[in-house]
């Protein structure tokens, strides 16, 4: 039994080599140390170009490898645990591109993927100094010249715009701004005429400290009419279906950070004795534990179905991508410096105790939040959207390519960009399919193959989602003032989302996954259990009385499955994956270029 | 400005004594050395501000750890928080390098050493010595009853063999109060305190290890000290051999008691630093300000910063007037505050954006204070130490302290009233099952024309007592222990969001001369706050409550005032 995505994560992490190993340019110890003297991981990133990762941020069509995205969702996931400067670092120049593949005519995004394949850094100007989030607010204009356009302004809080050879810049190409107002150009650096551009220094960030966080100013930049990538007046509808794609990236770079937290405070927690017993078999201290485990397979289930939903329901990604970055980032926000808790003071040592990691990783963290859309964009690209989820859901709406989503032994079908849209017209399948996944638990609990347990679990939800819905479909929008209580049913909205991703992950492929390593999670519903526990008591409202006293069995039952994950040097997943620690099995052959679109007979093997 | 003019628990003796909020200056002046510029330079270099240790010296901060009796200024624990809010405001990294640290070394001192002894300490701190809390030992941690370092009785004095780590100051104390080991057996009496002139110990004995450095409190010097066979005078110890664990139950509930408020003036800079972006800020053609999102978020820092004064404020002055039930008032305190004030700037961050991840331009101090509140959160006793000090309490109070414990006296609640002096001796060890401050609770609801509304919500929390009596009198044995299960731990969440409601009621109710604590607005929404934070539901809110909070924040920022009970005015 193997589960294909990771093959691209596992050649990466294990081309890296062990983390542990002060020997390796990629180790903890060396990634700390540049954090600390706020140094670009240069090294590190020419090994992931020597390990050929651009090849993965090009689409197949033009030129590189990129097949699936949620391959390259458990690419990204992998390298952030191991160092987010790294990840982002790198990472960005898909950030930079992405541009291109989902706007751009198939020449130019040819001519872009050469770039990437030849190694180019390209970087993606969006903000502004004084406007933020606010991006038809910019102020940097392009003003047609005949042979082009003539660039002015400055682009601030951006990542890699020194290192960047390429800049793909938003501006204003209508004086009066709207949404057909700004458009998107493809700046080559290195072809502007020296003094019409300069960048900005890098900014000293909280966390990140290594990465190239700056800005670059034009004055009178000269670039080609082919710059312009798509249509002119274009821009803030391909960068709209841009971010659906980077945002659920964004969710694993939460999922990386979190896990390696994880893995610090276990290693500590195993071998430190409090109370004449190991810190991890005291009650309190492995709830911290579990809880953070599931935390991490939450963000895992809605993460992957997001990312496979990229190819099979395109059309919901407006949906699905600000549930995903929105859910993640802030679940680990709370997580991580949960986690923190049990370390102790250790958590603030910056040498001292597991190479000073605990600590980086934490400030490193409060940035996945922060950047490609912040929180509040993501509540409200939801709330915008309300009527259209209450319709999608009274009606049962759910997309064919559901099925293809949520299995994952199912080879994905390829990323088509014409099925993108600004709104989703179908709703959320994953969300709206909840009560037909319900009525199966109740079936699979009547036939006595699923514990009864879980039928009073899902039923629970059900009365939870419902109620959500009626308080969505009462509200009425109001743009620009959106009312506090509208965010807050947004995330509780990304909470269902996240509990009906978990029902079907587990309904779809408890068969296939009934074996291998993770097999135990799966045979009792263990892992739903404790998910939907979670999710449940964050969805219930408040109540005249409080919430009745919880055993929480449900996490206390996974230690188990933690603790072998963690021995055995797995990502903490549901899925199976070695990390490089772990060291490559002999039985299993080195990581195949990865990119065949996925076999269910590979799957199956 | 004198300190009785703005702080409201002044007593008129004290007019002649300098104000710290007004001799620190202006935040924002860049030539001001102890202004956020030079205090975030100092936090870049990994260094205790310089400028700032003289400005504290010439201020005579240690004074304010030297009890009155012994010519210092402390008498009053709630306005040791308030005088140490202002160098919290400024610079955590110096409020917990310069102050805490030594009040943590002097406090066991004034709770059980000789006449000589406190002399002796007073002496120094009022010299601006520097004296170092001698507990932490990596291998054990919070558990430092397996503390190994060694005390052995030889004749006229001790041998000390063995080594503290991480501790603040340690490497250039003047004075170190050591916790050693006097006894090889396990349990309680198997330690004793000693108190170590430094300059007086044979240098070849001893030395001085690494410092550790962390990500927040940068400057803070934690360093750490090798003892071999190193003689100490026997006359050092403090207090009887053997009673050092008692010493230390009682004297942490007064550092752990106070330390809570002094840390609220760090997220008085938060909500600050954030309110001032919110005004300058224009997003979707409004103020930040304007959006209601934003709004809510700061309203609702704002309420956790009076609530989590009321209840730190409570718990020093029952310090004073109720000594003998802190054990669990000053654990509740240290778990609670924290918490609440992490979360508050936690969500202040949503707010501020990408400018909460800068550390330069006028919002760096925003991710200083991030580190810091952290490390704040974790220095003396973290949350699951203090909850472990709860639970084997709660059956007790569950049988009786909750049914049917007296009031407590209104001087408890009344910010301007006197105390009497804060009795170390009287400190209990454990609270036997009373709880007055939560009798506040069910002492207003019996009060002849108590206002209803205030009622409704206090029998949500009269009501949860009840829930957390039945099932504290029914934990089973394990659960009443450090080992206890998640439920135990919850329990103690559940207690302490009571007693911070039973606070706040307190506060409004006897301080009904203060302009803007005698009305209810901040009380409803305060409770409504902490009612929704036990997931129950607190009913609708009255109109207008937020907008009348957010024009009261509002009010407070234009005119420069703080956000806390004290509303005082700011320096700058």
């Amino acid at each position: 039994m193997r589960y294909p995505a990771f093959a691209l994560a596992e050649h990466l992490d294990h081309g890296l080599g062990d983390p542990h190993d002060p020997g390796r340019a990629a180790s903890f110890a060396r990634c700390v140390a540049l954090d600390a003297r706020e140094e670009f991981p240069a090294q590190i990133c020419a090994e992931l170009d020597r390990l050929g990762l651009p090849r993965w941020y090009v689409p197949a069509e033009y030129g590189g490898e990129l097949r699936s995205y949620e391959e390259l969702l458990h690419a990204v996931r992998i390298l952030a645990r191991r160092d987010l400067t790294v990840a982002i670092g790198h990472g960005k120049t898909y950030l930079g591109a992405v541009s291109a593949w989902v706007g751009a005519t198939p020449e130019q995004a040819r001519r872009v993927g050469a770039e990437v394949l030849a190694g180019s850094v390209i970087s993606l100007a969006l903000t502004e100094r004084e406007h933020g989030s606010d991006l038809l607010a910019g102020e940097v204009s392009a003003v047609p010249t005949g042979a082009g356009y003539r660039i002015d302004g400055e682009k601030w809080l951006i990542n890699n715009a020194s290192r960047g050879d390429l800049v793909c810049v938003l501006a204003r190409t209508e004086p009066a701004g709207g949404t057909r107002g700004f458009s998107l150009l493809l700046v080559d650096k290195r072809r502007l005429a020296p003094g019409t551009f300069r960048c900005l220094p890098k900014e000293r960030t909280h966390g990140v400290r290594g990465a190239d966080i700056s800005g670059i100013a034009f004055t009178g930049a000269e670039v080609p009419a082919e710059a312009l990538l798509g249509k002119a007046g274009a821009g803030p509808e391909i960068v709209l279906k841009s971010v659906q794609l980077t945002r659920t990236m964004c969710a694993a770079m939460s999922l990386g950070l979190a896990d390696q937290a994880l893995r610090l405070v276990l290693d500590f927690a195993t071998g430190h004795r409090l109370y004449d017993r190991a810190l991890v078999d005291l009650p309190h201290a492995h709830r911290t534990l579990t809880e953070a485990y599931v935390d991490l397979l939450i963000g895992e289930a809605t993460s992957v179905l997001t990312a496979r939903g990229i190819h099979a329901t395109p059309g919901e990604l407006s949906v699905t991508s600000a549930v995903a970055k929105y859910l993640v980032p802030t679940m680990m926000d709370r997580t991580i410096p949960r986690l923190g808790q049990v370390l102790g003071a250790r958590a603030l040592l910056t040498a001292d105790h597991a190479d000073g990691l605990f600590q980086k990783i934490e400030r490193d963290h409060r940035i996945v939040g922060i950047f490609d859309g912040n929180t509040l964009v993501n509540l409200n690209t939801l709330v915008n959207q309300f009527p259209g989820l209450v319709r999608g859901y009274r009606r049962g709406v759910v997309d064919p390519g559901l099925a293809d989503t949520v299995e994952l032994a199912r080879p994905l079908p390829d990323f088509d960009r014409s099925r993108l849209a600004l709104l989703s017209r179908s709703g959320c399948s994953v969300v709206q399919q909840l009560p037909a996944a319900v009525a199966e638990v109740r079936e699979l609990v009547d036939a006595g193959i699923a514990p009864s347990a879980l039928a009073a679990q899902a039923e629970t939800l059900a009365g939870l989602v419902d109620g959500l819905h009626e308080r969505m479909a009462a509200y009425r929008p109001q743009p620009r003032q959106v009312p506090a209580e509208a965010f807050g049913m947004a995330g509780e909205y990304a909470l269902a989302f996240a509990a009906a991703a978990c029902l079907q992950l587990w309904l779809r492929n408890r068969h296939w996954l009934a074996d291998g390593p993770t097999a135990p999670l799966w045979a009792d519903a263990r892992w739903l259990r404790a998910c939907l526990h979670r999710l449940i008591g964050q969805l219930r409202p408040a109540t005249a009385t409080g919430p009745g006293p919880d055993d929480g069995a449900d996490y206390d039952r996974l230690l188990p499955d933690l603790r072998a994950q963690h021995r055995e040097g797995r990502l903490f997943s549901l899925l199976p994956a070695r990390l490089a620690e772990a060291g490559r099995p002999a039985s299993e052959p080195a990581a195949r270029p990865a990119g065949a679109a996925t076999q269910p007979s590979e799957v199956l093997r | 400005m004198s300190v009785d003019a703005a702080v409201p628990g002044a007593a008129p003796a004290r007019t002649a004594e300098p104000d710290l909020e007004t001799y620190l200056g202006d935040p924002h002046d860049p030539a001001n050395p102890v202004g956020y510029p030079a205090v975030l330079a100092a936090d870049e270099r990994g260094e205790l501000l310089a400028e700032g240790e003289r400005a504290l010296d010439g201020y005579g901060l240690n004074a304010e750890f030297v009890p009155r009796a012994l010519g210092g200024r402390f008498d009053r624990a709630d306005r040791l928080a308030q005088v140490m809010r202002a160098v919290f405001r400024r610079d955590t990294t110096l409020g917990v390098g310069y102050g805490v640290t030594t009040f943590i070394a002097a406090t066991p001192v004034w709770t059980s050493g000789t006449a000589q002894q406190r002399r002796w300490m007073a002496d120094l701190l009022l010299r601006h010595g520097k004296a170092s809390a001698g507990y932490n030992e990596l291998a054990h941690g919070t558990d430092f009853g397996r503390a190994r370092l060694r005390a052995r009785p030889a004749g006229d004095h001790f041998v000390v063999t063995g080594r503290k780590e991480m501790v603040g100051n340690l490497g250039r104390a003047d004075a170190v109060t050591l916790f050693a080991r006097t006894d090889d057996r396990p349990g309680s009496r198997s330690h004793s305190h000693l108190l170590l002139d430094m300059a007086a110990l044979p240098a070849e004995h001893l030395r001085r290890l690494r410092r550790h450095r962390t990500a927040g409190v940068r400057g803070v010097l934690l360093g750490g000290l090798e003892f071999t066979d190193c003689p100490v005078p026997a006359d050092a110890a403090v207090g009887d051999l053997g009673a050092a664990m008692e010493t230390v139950l009682r004297a942490f509930q007064v550092t752990r008691g106070v330390l809570p408020g002094m840390a609220v003036g760090i997220v008085d800079t938060q909500l600050r630093t954030v309110l001032r972006f919110a005004l300058d800020r224009r997003l979707y053609g409004l103020p930040v300000a304007e959006l209601p999102h934003a709004r809510t978020t700061l309203v609702d820092g704002f309420l956790d910063l009076l609530i989590s004064d009321c209840l730190a404020t409570v718990v020093a002055r029952a310090l004073h007037l109720l000594p003998e039930q802190t054990s669990v008032y000053s654990a509740a305190v240290k778990y609670l505050v924290p918490k609440l004030l992490q979360e508050a700037a936690h969500r202040l961050s949503v707010v501020l954006g990408a400018r909460s991840y800068l550390r330069d331009g006028p919002y760096g101090i925003f991710q200083k204070n991030l580190r810091d509140l952290l490390a704040a959160t974790l220095t003396h006793a973290s949350a699951a130490v203090c909850q472990a000090t709860i639970i084997p309490q709660l059956p007790r109070l569950a049988q009786q302290g909750w049914r049917s414990s007296p009031p407590p006296p209104p001087a408890l609640f009344r910010l301007t009233g006197p105390l009497p002096p804060l009795d170390f001796g009287a400190l209990g060890l454990s609270a036997r099952g009373v709880d007055s401050l939560t009798a506040t609770l069910r002492g207003y609801l019996a009060e002849p024309g108590a206002d209803p509304v205030v009622g409704r919500l206090c029998r949500l929390f009269t009501a949860e007592l009840d829930r957390l009596a039945e099932i504290c009198a029914d934990l089973p044995p394990r659960d009443r222990t450090v080992i206890a299960g998640r439920r135990s731990f919850e329990l103690t969440d559940r207690y302490a969001t009571v007693l911070a409601a039973a606070s706040c009621l307190g506060v409004w109710r006897h301080n009904q001369d203060d302009p803007f604590l005698r009305d209810t607005p901040w009380l409803l929404a305060a409770l409504s706050r902490l009612a929704g934070r036990l997931g129950v539901d607190p009913g609708a809110a009255p109109d207008g409550l937020e907008r009348h909070l957010f024009v009261e924040l509002l009010t407070r920022h234009q005119d420069n005032r703080g956000f806390d009970l004290v509303n005082r005015h700011l320096a700058g």
